[in-house]
């Protein structure tokens, strides 16, 4: 059962996953959109290793370096980006808990404890889902959340669940003081499927769609909550009634008198059989993916225009709206 | 470098970011080897199973699996060359690494029994990443191969695994570990007292926030690898050697968009930086326009004159045809795959200027519209890359 676009932006933590080079960050940033036009004020959040967003949605206002990483930049209306920076969440984190900046900044910019940090395990997806569990929980003067949604491109696959069961590990080591209540709530976020989902983002293509049926198996283990998987780059129909047919009679086609190159039989044929035959290969693909999942997925088509800006990110939500009524 | 030459380095890495196809091009580069009589083996990350089902070397796993002699034979493989290939695995690797380097039995049930390994040797920072570089010293230094082919894991950084044996050493050396793990001998020479305070007073903050039994099983999980510290570190800096030596080449695998282009050229950078030797860059799903010359530039009015004089001629072919119809799905889909190849173009043009390879060492695969998972595919890449000259 699918769900629709309203169920899916009434979720306070979308995580957005999937294998590389799928359209992760674009579905993310399309999400966004969709929730702002609806009203729904949403912060799309990248992660520290990547800086695609400012391309995708370019911030309303030059951004002061000193609110990178820490406080969501105005993109529309109702829609912000943030780009979570672990280092800074860090820091953030100790001025939270220790009340005094200068004191933070002594132990962030400890040497020794760099090079600790540097090669420690689990800190940086912990306190990345810290800063998203911190964003999701602030409120306004009214009471109201300050962010009812937050869209994540998480990593992909692999780093991705790392990161979604290092609360778990957490709390199996940690049984009491400050870390073991502030990962409880994290954990109690990430669990709780009417307030987070997990959404794939795959392709057509073998090795996402195997992936994507193993992440889903590994994201149920963990508790999480999985949203409906989006299948991307899905590329049109060549809508062509009886191809065969019509390929015979173009090899029949004189080939001199062609006013173009786009009437050229051999160039057009071609064109044709490898459109053809790249829609039987996704077709397989979006079967394989299909038994998997017991179900179809949810079909986003493949762009000509690209979406390396704001009107692609606009494009892209249009059809993921489509894809979810 | 040629192509042909790229088959002489001892080792060779692929890089660049997720889904660009370097699982693939690593799979056609041990193929290729094979064919010019080596004997080599590729190491992949992907649990590719479709990959393994076409080079018959059954599922994949930590040990490595030949291809069947009479499948390389097929595709003109010589005598002498072999091809085999493993999937690499993080937690074996790192059991492994912890068997040989734990000095007594005791260290090691030590270590295997420590709840953050058990649960965190995969998220420890660039763990996936170190067991790559820790298996190819493995192979590296087994004589059966001749070239050894790594398909570097799919990271956010795809180059973390360059910084992983430096961090993880740098990490296990740092004076912030002992500190953390000898607590009580901090009497030293005054020169280190200044430093010592610092730490120790981050310490006692960390303490304050995070509690002081997250900090003790970080210091039992670190103690229990300590005895393993100076294996560690030469491990890392062998490795380290190794992926800059002139026998290693790292091929950079790019897909033809914008924004795959340009982590390519900040990819480039970074490698020159590192002293890396880079021999090649392989583009690889570049859209082909199937007609003669270059593709045209697209044009309403004449792709509708095509449409006019293309239904005229098909109803001329078969005149029971919906020719009109027929006619507009054909012109647009011969549009539509010439902006393709426009803009793959367009994109390879910029990768030429931007990166100063020697022509040959550039070499970009088409798209195959149907699986280039067989083996026979991968043969096919292979053409593209080296040329069929060697065919038989």
């Amino acid at each position: 059962m699918t769900e629709t676009l309203d169920a899916l932006l009434s979720r306070r933590l979308l995580l957005v996953t999937g294998k590389g080079g799928t359209g992760k960050t674009r579905v993310a940033a399309a999400l966004g959109v969709l929730a702002a036009r609806r009203g729904v004020r949403a912060v799309v959040v990248e992660l520290g290793d990547s800086d695609v967003l400012p391309e995708l949605l370019p911030p309303a206002r030059p951004q002061r370096r000193a609110e990178r990483g820490r406080e969501p930049q105005p993109v529309a209306e109702n829609l912000f980006t943030l780009r979570l920076v672990p280092e800074e969440a860090l820091l953030e984190y100790l001025e939270l808990q220790l009340h005094v900046r200068t004191l933070a900044r002594a132990i962030v910019g400890n040497a020794a404890f760099h090079r600790f940090l540097d090669a420690a395990p689990g800190w940086r997806e912990l306190l990345t889902l810290g800063k998203l569990w911190h964003l999701s929980s602030l409120e306004t003067r009214g009471g109201s959340p300050r962010w009812p949604l937050v869209v994540v491109d998480a990593p992909a696959t692999g780093h991705g669940l790392s990161l979604l069961s290092v609360p778990s590990v957490v709390l199996d080591t940690v049984r009491m003081g400050p870390l073991r209540r502030n990962t409880d709530r994290v954990q109690a976020l990430l669990t709780d499927a009417s307030r987070t989902l997990v959404l794939p983002v795959t392709l057509p293509e073998e090795l996402p769609v195997n992936e994507t049926l193993e992440l889903r198996v590994r994201v149920r283990e963990l508790g999480v909550g999985l949203g409906p998987v989006l299948a991307n780059g899905v590329e049109p129909a060549l809508g062509l009634a009886e191809p065969e047919r019509v390929l015979a009679a173009l090899a029949r086609v004189p080939r001199a008198g062609a006013p173009s190159p786009f009437a050229d039989p051999d160039a057009v044929g071609a064109a044709a059989r490898h459109r053809l035959a790249r829609a039987a290969l996704q077709r397989s693909f979006h079967d394989e993916l299909a038994l998997g999942l017991g179900e179809p997925p949810v079909e986003l088509p493949w762009l000509a225009g690209g979406v390396d800006d704001r009107a692609g990110v606009e494009a892209l939500a249009d059809a993921l709206s489509g894809a979810l009524q | 470098m040629k192509p042909d030459r790229w088959l002489d380095c001892r080792v060779l890495v692929t890089v660049g970011t997720g889904g660009v196809g370097k699982t693939t091009i690593a799979a056609v580069l041990g193929l290729e080897a094979a064919r010019a009589g080596k004997r080599a083996l590729v190491m992949t990350i992907d649990p590719a199973r479709r990959l393994a089902d076409a080079l018959g070397t059954g599922p994949l796993g930590h040990e490595a699996r030949e291809v069947p002699r009479e499948r390389l034979q097929a595709l003109g493989v010589p005598e002498g060359g072999r091809l085999a290939a493993l999937m690499l695995d993080t937690k074996r690797t790192f059991d492994e690494l912890v068997e040989r380097l734990a000095p007594t039995p005791e260290a090691r049930e030590r270590i295997f029994a420590n709840p953050i390994y058990r649960n965190l040797s995969d998220a420890l920072a660039g763990s996936r990443e170190y067991s790559a570089t820790e298996k190819l010293l493995q192979v590296v230094a087994d004589d059966r191969y001749d070239l050894v082919v790594l398909d570097t894991p799919p990271a956010a950084h795809a180059l973390d695994f360059l910084d992983a044996p430096r961090r993880l050493s740098g990490f296990l050396d740092g004076q912030f570990l002992k500190l953390l793990l000898h607590p009580a001998a901090v009497v030293g020479r005054a020169s280190l007292r200044l430093f010592r305070s610092g730490s120790e007073f981050v310490l006692r903050a960390l303490e304050r926030v995070t509690g002081l039994e997250f900090l003790t099983s970080i210091s039992e999980f670190l103690l229990a690898f300590e005895e393993l510290l100076a294996g560690f570190g030469e491990r890392a800096r062998e490795v380290a050697r190794l992926l800059r030596d002139p026998s290693c080449g790292f091929v950079l695998v790019a897909g033809p968009d914008l924004s795959q282009a340009r982590r390519a050229e900040s990819f480039w950078e970074r490698l020159q930086s590192e002293g890396i030797h880079l021999v090649g860059l392989v583009l690889n799903r570049v859209h082909p326009w199937p007609g003669a010359g270059e593709p045209p530039a697209d044009d309403a009015g004449e792709a509708a004159q095509a449409e006019r004089w293309l239904a005229t001629a098909l109803g001329a072919a078969d005149p029971g045809l919906a020719a009109a119809p027929a006619a507009s799905a054909l012109v647009s889909a011969a549009r539509a795959q010439a902006a393709l190849a426009r803009r793959d173009r367009s994109v390879r043009e910029r990768l030429e200027r931007a990166l100063p390879l020697e022509g040959d060492a550039f070499r970009a695969v088409p798209l195959f519209a149907d699986d280039v998972h067989a083996i026979e595919g991968l043969a096919r890449m292979g053409r593209e890359i080296f040329g069929a000259r060697r065919d038989v």
